[in-house]
Protein backbone atom coordinates (compact mmCIF):
# COMPACT_ATOMS: atom_id res chain seq x y z
CA UNK A 1 0.00 0.00 0.00
CA UNK A 2 1.06 3.34 -0.85
CA UNK A 3 1.82 5.95 1.55
CA UNK A 4 -1.02 9.10 1.37
CA UNK A 5 1.80 11.25 -0.37
CA UNK A 6 2.28 8.78 -3.06
CA UNK A 7 -1.26 8.43 -3.82
CA UNK A 8 -1.58 9.20 -7.12
CA UNK A 9 -5.51 9.47 -6.97
CA UNK A 10 -5.59 11.90 -4.42
CA UNK A 11 -2.63 13.76 -5.93
CA UNK A 12 -4.74 14.42 -8.96
CA UNK A 13 -8.07 15.24 -7.42
CA UNK A 14 -5.74 17.50 -5.04
CA UNK A 15 -3.63 19.27 -7.36
CA UNK A 16 -3.96 17.05 -11.18
CA UNK A 17 -6.98 19.05 -12.76
CA UNK A 18 -6.47 22.08 -10.69
CA UNK A 19 -2.70 23.60 -11.62
CA UNK A 20 -3.53 23.59 -15.34
CA UNK A 21 -6.45 25.58 -14.85
CA UNK A 22 -4.28 28.34 -13.85
CA UNK A 23 -1.95 28.15 -16.64
CA UNK A 24 -5.07 28.01 -19.36
CA UNK A 25 -7.03 30.83 -17.81
CA UNK A 26 -4.64 32.75 -15.75
CA UNK A 27 -7.18 36.12 -16.05
CA UNK A 28 -10.35 34.14 -15.28
CA UNK A 29 -8.94 32.51 -12.19
CA UNK A 30 -6.86 35.50 -11.04
CA UNK A 31 -9.94 37.81 -11.31
CA UNK A 32 -12.34 34.99 -9.31
CA UNK A 33 -9.47 34.97 -6.63
CA UNK A 34 -9.36 38.64 -6.59
CA UNK A 35 -12.49 39.31 -6.09
CA UNK A 36 -13.80 36.29 -3.74
CA UNK A 37 -10.41 37.82 -1.78
CA UNK A 38 -11.90 40.85 -1.77
CA UNK A 39 -15.50 40.29 -0.25
CA UNK A 40 -13.59 37.64 2.50
CA UNK A 41 -11.76 41.06 3.62
CA UNK A 42 -14.46 42.76 3.47
CA UNK A 43 -16.83 40.65 5.52
CA UNK A 44 -13.83 39.99 8.00
CA UNK A 45 -13.58 43.69 8.34
CA UNK A 46 -17.30 43.90 8.81
CA UNK A 47 -17.53 41.60 11.55
CA UNK A 48 -14.36 42.51 13.56
CA UNK A 49 -15.48 46.38 13.62
CA UNK A 50 -19.21 45.15 14.47
CA UNK A 51 -17.86 43.13 17.31
CA UNK A 52 -19.66 40.07 16.09
CA UNK A 53 -20.31 37.61 18.22
CA UNK A 54 -19.35 33.13 18.29
CA UNK A 55 -23.37 32.71 16.66
CA UNK A 56 -22.79 35.35 13.85
CA UNK A 57 -19.23 34.02 13.09
CA UNK A 58 -19.88 30.42 12.89
CA UNK A 59 -23.11 31.08 11.20
CA UNK A 60 -21.09 32.39 8.53
CA UNK A 61 -18.61 30.01 8.34
CA UNK A 62 -21.30 27.44 8.85
CA UNK A 63 -23.27 28.66 6.35
CA UNK A 64 -20.35 29.36 3.32
CA UNK A 65 -19.28 24.67 4.52
CA UNK A 66 -22.99 24.20 3.68
CA UNK A 67 -22.83 25.78 0.38
CA UNK A 68 -18.48 24.49 -0.46
CA UNK A 69 -18.61 21.10 0.88
CA UNK A 70 -21.21 19.26 -1.39
CA UNK A 71 -19.16 20.45 -4.16
CA UNK A 72 -15.89 18.87 -2.63
CA UNK A 73 -17.37 15.16 -3.22
CA UNK A 74 -20.81 15.10 -5.18
CA UNK A 75 -19.08 14.05 -8.14
CA UNK A 76 -16.16 12.13 -6.65
CA UNK A 77 -17.55 8.60 -8.12
CA UNK A 78 -20.26 9.87 -10.38
CA UNK A 79 -17.70 11.52 -12.53
CA UNK A 80 -15.59 8.13 -12.41
CA UNK A 81 -19.26 5.95 -14.51
CA UNK A 82 -20.20 9.47 -15.79
CA UNK A 83 -16.87 9.39 -17.89
CA UNK A 84 -16.43 5.69 -17.97
CA UNK A 85 -13.12 6.05 -16.17
CA UNK A 86 -14.01 4.13 -13.51
CA UNK A 87 -13.02 0.55 -14.95
CA UNK A 88 -9.41 2.01 -15.87
CA UNK A 89 -8.93 2.73 -12.11
CA UNK A 90 -10.55 -0.39 -10.76
CA UNK A 91 -8.35 -2.44 -12.73
CA UNK A 92 -4.92 -0.81 -11.53
CA UNK A 93 -3.38 -2.01 -8.23
CA UNK A 94 -4.83 0.75 -6.26
CA UNK A 95 -6.68 -1.05 -3.31
CA UNK A 96 -10.12 -0.24 -2.20
CA UNK A 97 -8.57 1.65 0.80
CA UNK A 98 -6.62 3.50 -1.59
CA UNK A 99 -8.96 4.64 -3.72
CA UNK A 100 -11.17 5.44 -0.92
CA UNK A 101 -8.30 7.89 0.52
CA UNK A 102 -7.46 9.51 -2.89
CA UNK A 103 -11.10 10.75 -2.95
CA UNK A 104 -11.69 11.33 0.37
CA UNK A 105 -8.65 12.82 1.58
CA UNK A 106 -8.88 15.12 -1.41
CA UNK A 107 -12.22 16.31 -0.11
CA UNK A 108 -11.48 16.38 3.77
CA UNK A 109 -8.19 18.66 2.73
CA UNK A 110 -10.65 21.25 1.22
CA UNK A 111 -12.56 20.56 4.02
CA UNK A 112 -9.73 21.63 6.36
CA UNK A 113 -8.62 24.37 3.79
CA UNK A 114 -12.19 26.01 4.26
CA UNK A 115 -12.21 26.23 8.12
CA UNK A 116 -8.73 27.18 8.09
CA UNK A 117 -10.35 30.31 5.85
CA UNK A 118 -12.52 31.03 8.80
CA UNK A 119 -10.10 30.75 11.54
CA UNK A 120 -9.50 34.18 11.56
CA UNK A 121 -13.30 35.07 11.85
CA UNK A 122 -13.68 32.51 14.56
CA UNK A 123 -10.23 33.46 16.42
CA UNK A 124 -11.77 37.61 16.60
CA UNK A 125 -14.39 36.79 17.72
CA UNK A 126 -16.09 39.52 20.19
CA UNK A 127 -16.45 37.80 23.94
CA UNK A 128 -15.10 34.01 22.83
CA UNK A 129 -13.16 31.67 24.90
CA UNK A 130 -10.75 28.91 24.14
CA UNK A 131 -13.72 26.77 24.48
CA UNK A 132 -15.66 28.52 22.19
CA UNK A 133 -13.43 28.72 19.70
CA UNK A 134 -12.54 25.33 19.85
CA UNK A 135 -15.77 24.15 20.17
CA UNK A 136 -16.88 25.80 16.82
CA UNK A 137 -13.85 24.83 14.57
CA UNK A 138 -14.64 21.22 15.76
CA UNK A 139 -18.30 22.07 14.81
CA UNK A 140 -17.41 23.75 11.35
CA UNK A 141 -15.15 20.78 10.26
CA UNK A 142 -17.51 17.93 12.04
CA UNK A 143 -20.13 19.39 10.02
CA UNK A 144 -17.99 19.71 6.75
CA UNK A 145 -16.80 16.47 7.36
CA UNK A 146 -20.26 15.29 7.41
CA UNK A 147 -21.52 16.80 4.37
CA UNK A 148 -18.71 15.32 2.04
CA UNK A 149 -18.84 11.67 3.48
CA UNK A 150 -22.81 11.43 2.77
CA UNK A 151 -22.17 13.03 -0.89
CA UNK A 152 -18.97 10.84 -1.34
CA UNK A 153 -21.71 7.67 -0.43
CA UNK A 154 -24.37 9.22 -2.44
CA UNK A 155 -21.62 9.97 -5.42
CA UNK A 156 -20.68 6.38 -5.11
CA UNK A 157 -24.41 5.50 -5.02
CA UNK A 158 -26.24 7.43 -7.32
CA UNK A 159 -23.63 7.56 -10.14
CA UNK A 160 -24.93 10.53 -11.18
CA UNK A 161 -23.72 13.85 -10.44
CA UNK A 162 -26.46 16.29 -10.58
CA UNK A 163 -29.14 13.41 -8.81
CA UNK A 164 -26.17 13.57 -5.99
CA UNK A 165 -26.01 17.41 -6.10
CA UNK A 166 -29.86 17.79 -5.70
CA UNK A 167 -29.69 15.31 -3.07
CA UNK A 168 -26.82 17.35 -0.84
CA UNK A 169 -28.85 20.44 -0.76
CA UNK A 170 -32.27 19.24 -0.95
CA UNK A 171 -31.47 16.83 2.60
CA UNK A 172 -29.95 19.97 3.84
CA UNK A 173 -32.89 22.08 3.58
CA UNK A 174 -34.51 19.40 5.28
CA UNK A 175 -32.53 18.29 7.88
CA UNK A 176 -31.38 22.37 8.84
CA UNK A 177 -34.99 23.99 8.42
CA UNK A 178 -37.55 21.57 7.58
CA UNK A 179 -37.22 19.04 10.18
CA UNK A 180 -36.33 21.74 12.81
CA UNK A 181 -39.70 24.15 11.60
CA UNK A 182 -41.54 20.55 12.21
CA UNK A 183 -40.13 20.07 15.29
CA UNK A 184 -41.37 23.53 16.59
CA UNK A 185 -44.72 22.89 15.13
CA UNK A 186 -45.46 19.67 17.29
CA UNK A 187 -43.73 21.88 20.54
CA UNK A 188 -45.23 25.17 20.63
CA UNK A 189 -42.96 27.02 19.10
CA UNK A 190 -40.61 26.16 21.88
CA UNK A 191 -37.54 24.29 22.69
CA UNK A 192 -37.10 22.69 25.83
CA UNK A 193 -33.69 23.24 27.14
CA UNK A 194 -34.18 22.27 30.36
CA UNK A 195 -32.48 19.19 30.08
CA UNK A 196 -28.78 20.84 29.29
CA UNK A 197 -29.15 22.98 32.55
CA UNK A 198 -29.50 19.77 34.27
CA UNK A 199 -26.00 17.88 34.01
CA UNK A 200 -23.26 19.21 36.64
CA UNK A 201 -20.87 17.05 35.86
CA UNK A 202 -19.09 15.19 32.50
CA UNK A 203 -21.29 11.73 33.69
CA UNK A 204 -24.28 13.24 33.54
CA UNK A 205 -23.46 15.51 30.27
CA UNK A 206 -22.73 12.22 28.63
CA UNK A 207 -26.16 11.02 30.49
CA UNK A 208 -28.07 13.71 28.69
CA UNK A 209 -26.71 13.38 25.27
CA UNK A 210 -28.64 9.32 25.52
CA UNK A 211 -31.57 11.40 26.53
CA UNK A 212 -31.39 13.85 24.08
CA UNK A 213 -30.79 11.27 21.23
CA UNK A 214 -33.82 8.53 21.88
CA UNK A 215 -36.41 12.20 22.25
CA UNK A 216 -36.89 14.20 19.14
CA UNK A 217 -34.66 16.93 20.35
CA UNK A 218 -31.61 15.84 18.62
CA UNK A 219 -32.85 17.07 15.48
CA UNK A 220 -32.71 20.72 17.00
CA UNK A 221 -29.40 20.33 19.21
CA UNK A 222 -27.57 18.34 16.59
CA UNK A 223 -28.35 21.33 14.20
CA UNK A 224 -25.00 23.27 13.72
CA UNK A 225 -26.41 26.87 13.44
CA UNK A 226 -28.57 25.94 16.82
CA UNK A 227 -24.77 24.79 18.36
CA UNK A 228 -23.83 27.97 17.21
CA UNK A 229 -26.16 30.11 18.54
CA UNK A 230 -25.53 28.49 22.13
CA UNK A 231 -22.27 28.64 22.06
CA UNK A 232 -22.84 32.11 22.24
CA UNK A 233 -24.08 31.48 26.12
CA UNK A 234 -20.60 30.25 26.75
CA UNK A 235 -18.52 32.80 25.39
CA UNK A 236 -18.00 34.75 28.57
CA UNK A 237 -14.95 33.70 30.74
CA UNK A 238 -15.68 30.49 32.70
CA UNK A 239 -14.04 29.85 36.42
CA UNK A 240 -11.32 28.45 35.54
CA UNK A 241 -10.42 30.84 32.60
CA UNK A 242 -8.68 33.95 34.29
CA UNK A 243 -10.65 33.63 37.29
CA UNK A 244 -13.99 35.45 36.21
CA UNK A 245 -17.03 33.63 37.43
CA UNK A 246 -19.89 34.68 35.09
CA UNK A 247 -21.04 31.43 34.14
CA UNK A 248 -24.85 30.89 34.65
CA UNK A 249 -26.44 27.21 35.73
CA UNK A 250 -27.52 27.09 31.85
CA UNK A 251 -23.65 27.80 30.51
CA UNK A 252 -22.61 25.38 33.21
CA UNK A 253 -25.19 22.77 31.69
CA UNK A 254 -23.76 23.38 28.26
CA UNK A 255 -19.87 23.10 29.49
CA UNK A 256 -21.07 19.57 30.73
CA UNK A 257 -22.48 18.16 27.89
CA UNK A 258 -19.33 19.28 25.78
CA UNK A 259 -21.77 21.57 23.73
CA UNK A 260 -20.08 21.96 20.10
CA UNK A 261 -17.48 19.26 20.97
CA UNK A 262 -19.89 16.41 21.46
CA UNK A 263 -21.89 17.96 17.68
CA UNK A 264 -18.77 18.14 16.15
CA UNK A 265 -17.73 14.68 17.30
CA UNK A 266 -21.10 12.88 16.32
CA UNK A 267 -21.02 14.92 12.96
CA UNK A 268 -17.25 13.09 12.56
CA UNK A 269 -18.67 9.71 13.58
CA UNK A 270 -22.11 9.90 11.70
CA UNK A 271 -19.14 10.81 8.44
CA UNK A 272 -16.95 7.67 9.22
CA UNK A 273 -20.18 6.10 8.81
CA UNK A 274 -21.15 6.85 5.51
CA UNK A 275 -17.13 6.79 4.70
CA UNK A 276 -17.51 3.03 5.91
CA UNK A 277 -20.39 2.17 3.14
CA UNK A 278 -18.36 3.87 0.80
CA UNK A 279 -15.55 1.76 1.32
CA UNK A 280 -17.49 -1.08 1.76
CA UNK A 281 -18.99 -0.15 -1.69
CA UNK A 282 -15.83 -0.12 -3.03
CA UNK A 283 -14.95 -3.47 -2.36
CA UNK A 284 -17.79 -5.21 -3.13
CA UNK A 285 -18.79 -3.43 -6.62
CA UNK A 286 -15.48 -3.01 -7.76
CA UNK A 287 -14.14 -6.10 -6.44
CA UNK A 288 -11.05 -4.89 -4.42
CA UNK B 1 -1.80 -18.37 -21.74
CA UNK B 2 -5.89 -17.87 -21.40
CA UNK B 3 -7.88 -20.64 -20.64
CA UNK B 4 -11.60 -19.72 -20.58
CA UNK B 5 -13.51 -22.44 -19.16
CA UNK B 6 -17.39 -22.89 -19.41
CA UNK B 7 -17.71 -19.12 -18.66
CA UNK B 8 -21.32 -18.39 -17.81
CA UNK B 9 -23.04 -15.08 -17.05
CA UNK B 10 -27.17 -14.76 -15.99
CA UNK B 11 -29.11 -11.85 -15.39
CA UNK B 12 -32.32 -13.43 -13.71
CA UNK B 13 -33.77 -15.40 -16.32
CA UNK B 14 -31.65 -13.82 -18.99
CA UNK B 15 -28.31 -16.11 -19.54
CA UNK B 16 -25.83 -13.31 -21.27
CA UNK B 17 -22.69 -15.60 -21.69
CA UNK B 18 -23.56 -19.25 -21.92
CA UNK B 19 -20.77 -21.74 -20.74
CA UNK B 20 -17.49 -20.09 -23.31
CA UNK B 21 -14.54 -22.35 -23.55
CA UNK B 22 -11.68 -21.30 -25.82
CA UNK B 23 -7.86 -21.21 -25.38
CA UNK B 24 -5.57 -18.78 -26.55
CA UNK B 25 -1.45 -18.24 -26.40
CA UNK B 26 1.31 -15.84 -26.59
CA UNK B 27 1.28 -13.96 -30.17
CA UNK B 28 -2.71 -14.82 -30.56
CA UNK B 29 -4.93 -12.03 -32.08
CA UNK B 30 -7.87 -13.53 -31.61
CA UNK B 31 -11.22 -11.62 -33.11
CA UNK B 32 -14.69 -12.14 -30.88
CA UNK B 33 -17.26 -11.34 -33.42
CA UNK B 34 -20.63 -10.86 -33.30
CA UNK B 35 -24.09 -8.81 -33.56
CA UNK B 36 -24.64 -6.28 -30.94
CA UNK B 37 -25.87 -7.73 -28.18
CA UNK B 38 -24.35 -11.04 -28.50
CA UNK B 39 -22.47 -11.69 -25.18
CA UNK B 40 -18.88 -9.83 -26.42
CA UNK B 41 -18.38 -6.84 -24.00
CA UNK B 42 -19.98 -9.19 -20.34
CA UNK B 43 -17.43 -11.59 -21.89
CA UNK B 44 -14.82 -9.42 -21.76
CA UNK B 45 -15.41 -7.10 -18.54
CA UNK B 46 -15.68 -11.17 -17.13
CA UNK B 47 -12.18 -11.69 -18.26
CA UNK B 48 -10.89 -8.37 -17.45
CA UNK B 49 -12.68 -9.54 -13.68
CA UNK B 50 -15.19 -6.73 -13.60
CA UNK B 51 -18.09 -8.86 -13.74
CA UNK B 52 -18.27 -11.97 -11.79
CA UNK B 53 -19.32 -15.02 -13.89
CA UNK B 54 -22.34 -16.62 -12.63
CA UNK B 55 -20.70 -20.38 -13.24
CA UNK B 56 -17.22 -21.07 -14.76
CA UNK B 57 -14.30 -19.40 -14.90
CA UNK B 58 -10.91 -18.57 -16.56
CA UNK B 59 -7.11 -19.14 -16.03
CA UNK B 60 -4.54 -16.63 -16.92
CA UNK B 61 -1.03 -18.04 -16.61
CA UNK B 62 -2.94 -20.73 -14.28
CA UNK B 63 -4.62 -17.67 -12.14
CA UNK B 64 -8.13 -17.92 -11.70
CA UNK B 65 -9.53 -14.90 -12.17
CA UNK B 66 -12.64 -15.16 -10.09
CA UNK B 67 -10.77 -16.14 -7.03
CA UNK B 68 -7.68 -14.10 -7.40
CA UNK B 69 -8.85 -11.02 -9.79
CA UNK B 70 -6.69 -8.39 -7.70
CA UNK B 71 -3.38 -11.34 -9.32
CA UNK B 72 -5.13 -10.78 -12.41
CA UNK B 73 -5.20 -7.30 -13.09
CA UNK B 74 -1.68 -6.46 -13.22
CA UNK B 75 -1.51 -9.19 -16.00
CA UNK B 76 -4.58 -7.53 -18.18
CA UNK B 77 -4.84 -4.25 -20.25
CA UNK B 78 -8.27 -3.18 -20.88
CA UNK B 79 -10.08 -0.56 -23.05
CA UNK B 80 -13.44 -0.47 -22.95
CA UNK B 81 -15.78 -0.23 -25.63
CA UNK B 82 -17.07 3.51 -24.50
CA UNK B 83 -13.63 4.87 -22.36
CA UNK B 84 -13.12 8.54 -20.84
CA UNK B 85 -10.29 10.00 -19.91
CA UNK B 86 -8.90 12.15 -16.68
CA UNK B 87 -9.30 15.72 -17.96
CA UNK B 88 -7.27 18.69 -17.28
CA UNK B 89 -3.53 16.87 -17.06
CA UNK B 90 -1.14 16.47 -20.19
CA UNK B 91 -0.77 13.00 -22.08
CA UNK B 92 2.76 12.30 -19.97
CA UNK B 93 0.47 12.89 -16.84
CA UNK B 94 -1.72 10.62 -17.51
CA UNK B 95 0.11 7.64 -18.16
CA UNK B 96 2.53 8.80 -15.27
CA UNK B 97 -0.83 8.72 -12.83
CA UNK B 98 -1.73 5.06 -14.38
CA UNK B 99 2.16 3.62 -14.52
CA UNK B 100 1.69 5.07 -10.32
CA UNK B 101 -1.35 3.19 -10.10
CA UNK B 102 0.22 0.09 -11.14
CA UNK B 103 3.39 0.88 -9.09
CA UNK B 104 6.05 1.26 -11.54
CA UNK B 105 8.71 2.28 -9.72
CA UNK B 106 9.65 5.84 -9.80
CA UNK B 107 12.53 5.73 -11.74
CA UNK B 108 11.38 3.31 -14.32
CA UNK B 109 8.54 5.49 -15.22
CA UNK B 110 9.60 8.14 -17.38
CA UNK B 111 11.07 5.31 -19.74
CA UNK B 112 7.99 3.23 -19.58
CA UNK B 113 6.13 6.03 -20.45
CA UNK B 114 8.54 7.19 -23.32
CA UNK B 115 7.99 3.77 -24.95
CA UNK B 116 3.97 3.66 -24.84
CA UNK B 117 4.14 6.54 -26.54
CA UNK B 118 7.03 5.97 -29.12
CA UNK B 119 4.64 2.63 -29.88
CA UNK B 120 1.38 4.02 -29.98
CA UNK B 121 2.83 6.97 -32.23
CA UNK B 122 1.74 9.83 -29.27
CA UNK B 123 4.99 11.61 -28.40
CA UNK B 124 4.61 14.52 -30.21
CA UNK B 125 1.57 14.96 -28.21
CA UNK B 126 3.27 14.34 -25.03
CA UNK B 127 2.73 17.60 -23.59
CA UNK B 128 -1.14 18.59 -25.23
CA UNK B 129 -3.94 18.45 -22.80
CA UNK B 130 -5.72 15.12 -23.17
CA UNK B 131 -9.58 16.36 -23.77
CA UNK B 132 -7.76 18.18 -26.65
CA UNK B 133 -7.10 15.42 -28.54
CA UNK B 134 -8.95 13.85 -31.46
CA UNK B 135 -11.27 10.54 -31.01
CA UNK B 136 -8.96 8.29 -32.55
CA UNK B 137 -5.79 10.04 -30.45
CA UNK B 138 -7.77 9.71 -27.15
CA UNK B 139 -8.24 5.82 -28.33
CA UNK B 140 -4.75 5.31 -28.83
CA UNK B 141 -3.89 7.11 -25.29
CA UNK B 142 -6.33 4.97 -23.76
CA UNK B 143 -4.53 1.81 -25.13
CA UNK B 144 -1.02 3.41 -24.10
CA UNK B 145 -2.43 3.05 -20.68
CA UNK B 146 -3.51 -0.36 -20.83
CA UNK B 147 0.11 -1.17 -21.72
CA UNK B 148 2.27 0.87 -19.08
CA UNK B 149 2.14 -2.00 -16.96
CA UNK B 150 3.48 -4.79 -19.68
CA UNK B 151 0.63 -7.01 -19.66
CA UNK B 152 0.26 -10.41 -21.25
CA UNK B 153 -3.31 -10.10 -22.52
CA UNK B 154 -4.93 -7.54 -23.77
CA UNK B 155 -8.78 -6.60 -23.87
CA UNK B 156 -9.52 -4.36 -26.51
CA UNK B 157 -13.54 -3.99 -26.48
CA UNK B 158 -14.46 -2.36 -29.99
CA UNK B 159 -11.06 -0.83 -30.03
CA UNK B 160 -11.96 0.78 -33.68
CA UNK B 161 -15.74 2.23 -33.30
CA UNK B 162 -16.04 5.80 -33.76
CA UNK B 163 -13.13 6.39 -35.46
CA UNK B 164 -11.82 7.52 -39.32
CA UNK B 165 -10.72 5.14 -42.06
CA UNK B 166 -7.04 6.27 -41.21
CA UNK B 167 -7.39 6.23 -37.40
CA UNK B 168 -8.74 2.53 -37.96
CA UNK B 169 -5.33 1.17 -39.98
CA UNK B 170 -4.12 3.05 -37.98
CA UNK B 171 -4.88 0.73 -34.92
CA UNK B 172 -4.86 -1.99 -36.84
CA UNK B 173 -1.53 -1.85 -37.07
CA UNK B 174 -1.11 -1.46 -33.41
CA UNK B 175 -2.82 -4.72 -32.73
CA UNK B 176 -1.11 -6.37 -35.48
CA UNK B 177 2.12 -4.96 -33.68
CA UNK B 178 1.01 -5.93 -30.21
CA UNK B 179 0.19 -9.50 -31.06
CA UNK B 180 3.94 -9.74 -32.62
CA UNK B 181 5.29 -8.83 -29.70
CA UNK B 182 3.80 -11.89 -27.83
CA UNK B 183 0.77 -10.89 -26.41
CA UNK B 184 -2.33 -12.07 -26.28
CA UNK B 185 -4.75 -9.88 -27.76
CA UNK B 186 -8.91 -10.52 -27.34
CA UNK B 187 -10.69 -7.88 -30.09
CA UNK B 188 -14.06 -7.89 -30.04
CA UNK B 189 -15.84 -6.11 -33.43
CA UNK B 190 -19.37 -6.63 -35.11
CA UNK B 191 -17.20 -4.86 -37.68
CA UNK B 192 -15.94 -8.42 -40.00
CA UNK B 193 -13.30 -6.47 -42.64
CA UNK B 194 -11.95 -4.67 -38.81
CA UNK B 195 -10.88 -8.36 -37.60
CA UNK B 196 -10.12 -10.19 -41.31
CA UNK B 197 -6.88 -8.35 -41.41
CA UNK B 198 -5.34 -8.97 -38.42
CA UNK B 199 -6.22 -11.95 -36.75
CA UNK B 200 -5.37 -15.46 -36.28
CA UNK B 201 -7.98 -16.82 -34.64
CA UNK B 202 -11.80 -16.23 -34.08
CA UNK B 203 -14.51 -16.84 -32.17
CA UNK B 204 -18.01 -15.86 -33.79
CA UNK B 205 -20.85 -15.47 -30.51
CA UNK B 206 -24.76 -15.27 -30.63
CA UNK B 207 -27.26 -15.09 -28.61
CA UNK B 208 -24.06 -15.47 -26.02
CA UNK B 209 -23.25 -18.91 -27.07
CA UNK B 210 -19.68 -19.55 -29.25
CA UNK B 211 -20.78 -21.21 -32.15
CA UNK B 212 -17.15 -21.88 -33.64
CA UNK B 213 -13.72 -20.21 -32.42
CA UNK B 214 -9.82 -21.54 -33.89
CA UNK B 215 -7.86 -20.59 -36.40
CA UNK B 216 -9.37 -18.56 -39.21
CA UNK B 217 -8.07 -20.83 -41.87
CA UNK B 218 -9.12 -23.81 -39.94
CA UNK B 219 -12.57 -22.37 -39.75
CA UNK B 220 -12.80 -21.40 -43.35
CA UNK B 221 -11.62 -25.19 -44.79
CA UNK B 222 -14.70 -26.67 -41.85
CA UNK B 223 -16.91 -24.48 -43.77
CA UNK B 224 -16.29 -24.99 -46.85
CA UNK B 225 -16.33 -28.83 -46.62
CA UNK B 226 -19.35 -28.46 -49.32
CA UNK B 227 -17.31 -26.06 -51.79
CA UNK B 228 -18.89 -23.75 -54.50
CA UNK B 229 -16.90 -24.06 -57.84
CA UNK B 230 -17.76 -21.34 -60.61
CA UNK B 231 -17.02 -22.69 -64.33
CA UNK B 232 -17.62 -20.53 -66.85
CA UNK B 233 -18.43 -21.85 -70.05
CA UNK B 234 -17.89 -20.87 -73.71
CA UNK B 235 -21.09 -20.64 -75.44
CA UNK B 236 -24.66 -22.40 -74.52
CA UNK B 237 -24.30 -24.07 -70.70
CA UNK B 238 -27.25 -26.29 -71.29
CA UNK B 239 -24.86 -29.31 -72.03
CA UNK B 240 -22.31 -28.61 -69.46
CA UNK B 241 -25.21 -28.59 -66.67
CA UNK B 242 -26.68 -32.20 -67.54
CA UNK B 243 -23.15 -33.25 -68.12
CA UNK B 244 -22.43 -31.70 -64.60
CA UNK B 245 -25.74 -33.31 -63.03
CA UNK B 246 -24.41 -36.75 -63.88
CA UNK B 247 -21.19 -36.13 -61.98
CA UNK B 248 -21.64 -37.95 -58.05
CA UNK B 249 -19.88 -35.22 -55.98
CA UNK B 250 -22.30 -32.53 -57.77
CA UNK B 251 -25.30 -31.66 -55.24
CA UNK B 252 -26.65 -28.78 -57.33
CA UNK B 253 -26.24 -26.54 -60.32
CA UNK B 254 -27.06 -22.20 -60.36
CA UNK B 255 -26.54 -19.96 -63.54
CA UNK B 256 -25.57 -16.51 -63.01
CA UNK B 257 -24.34 -13.73 -65.02
CA UNK B 258 -23.50 -16.62 -68.07
CA UNK B 259 -21.35 -18.65 -65.10
CA UNK B 260 -22.05 -21.64 -63.35
CA UNK B 261 -22.17 -22.14 -59.68
CA UNK B 262 -21.74 -25.92 -58.72
CA UNK B 263 -22.25 -26.98 -54.82
CA UNK B 264 -19.22 -29.83 -55.29
CA UNK B 265 -18.88 -32.16 -51.96
CA UNK B 266 -15.79 -33.53 -53.48
CA UNK B 267 -11.78 -32.67 -52.36
CA UNK B 268 -9.15 -31.10 -54.68
CA UNK B 269 -8.62 -34.54 -56.17
CA UNK B 270 -12.06 -34.81 -57.25
CA UNK B 271 -12.22 -31.08 -58.25
CA UNK B 272 -9.04 -31.95 -60.44
CA UNK B 273 -10.68 -35.18 -61.91
CA UNK B 274 -14.15 -33.42 -63.08
CA UNK B 275 -12.22 -30.79 -64.91
CA UNK B 276 -9.86 -33.40 -66.86
CA UNK B 277 -13.38 -34.93 -67.52
CA UNK B 278 -14.73 -32.21 -68.81
CA UNK B 279 -11.87 -31.04 -71.54
CA UNK B 280 -11.94 -34.35 -72.37
CA UNK B 281 -15.87 -34.39 -73.14
CA UNK B 282 -14.93 -31.55 -75.40
CA UNK B 283 -16.34 -28.88 -72.83
CA UNK B 284 -14.30 -25.57 -73.99
CA UNK B 285 -13.93 -23.90 -70.41
CA UNK B 286 -12.64 -20.57 -70.03
CA UNK B 287 -12.90 -20.04 -66.37
CA UNK B 288 -12.88 -22.91 -63.56
CA UNK B 289 -12.18 -21.79 -60.00
CA UNK B 290 -13.67 -22.17 -56.12
CA UNK B 291 -15.06 -19.51 -54.84
CA UNK B 292 -13.69 -18.91 -51.53
CA UNK B 293 -15.11 -18.04 -48.18
CA UNK B 294 -14.11 -14.84 -46.26
CA UNK B 295 -14.96 -14.00 -42.83
CA UNK B 296 -18.38 -12.49 -43.97
CA UNK B 297 -18.96 -15.61 -45.51
CA UNK B 298 -18.15 -17.70 -42.08
CA UNK B 299 -20.02 -15.29 -39.95
CA UNK B 300 -22.98 -15.44 -42.10
CA UNK B 301 -23.41 -18.63 -43.13
CA UNK B 302 -22.84 -19.42 -38.72
CA UNK B 303 -24.88 -16.81 -37.60
CA UNK B 304 -28.83 -16.48 -37.31
CA UNK B 305 -28.63 -12.45 -36.56
CA UNK B 306 -29.93 -13.37 -33.10
CA UNK B 307 -29.35 -11.85 -29.91
CA UNK B 308 -29.16 -13.19 -26.06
Amino acid sequence: MTTLRENPLLRYHLLGATRHRWRRQPWLYGAAVLGVGLVYLLVLQLTVYSEAGIDATLGLALFVMCLAAPLMAYNMFSSEYEKQTWESLALTRLTAPEIFWGKYGAALARVALTTLLFAPFLLTTHRANTYTIAAAFAVLFGWGALLVSVGLWLSFKLKRTLTTASVLYAGQVFVLLLFPLLYLLFSDGTVDKQILHAAENYEEGFYTWIIILFNGTFIIFLNPFYVASQLERLGVPPVWWWGADEWDGYATGLHYVLWGFAQGGMYLGLGALFAGFTLRGIKYSWRK
Amino acid sequence: MLDVQGLRKEYGELVAVRDIRFQLYPGDVFGFIGPNGAGKTTTIKMLATLLEPTAGTATLNGIDIVRHPEEVRPLLGYMPDFFGLYEGITVTEYLEFFAAAYRIPKAQRAAIIDNVLELTDLTVKKDAYVETLSRGMQQRLCLAKSLVHDPILLLLDEPASGLDPRARIEIKELIRELGAMGKIVLVSSHILPELADFCNKIGIIEKGELLVWGAVDEIVAQLQANRVLEIKPLGEPDALIQRLERESHVHGVETRNGSLYVHFAGGLEEQADLLAALIRDGFRIAAFREESLDLEDVFMQITKGEVS
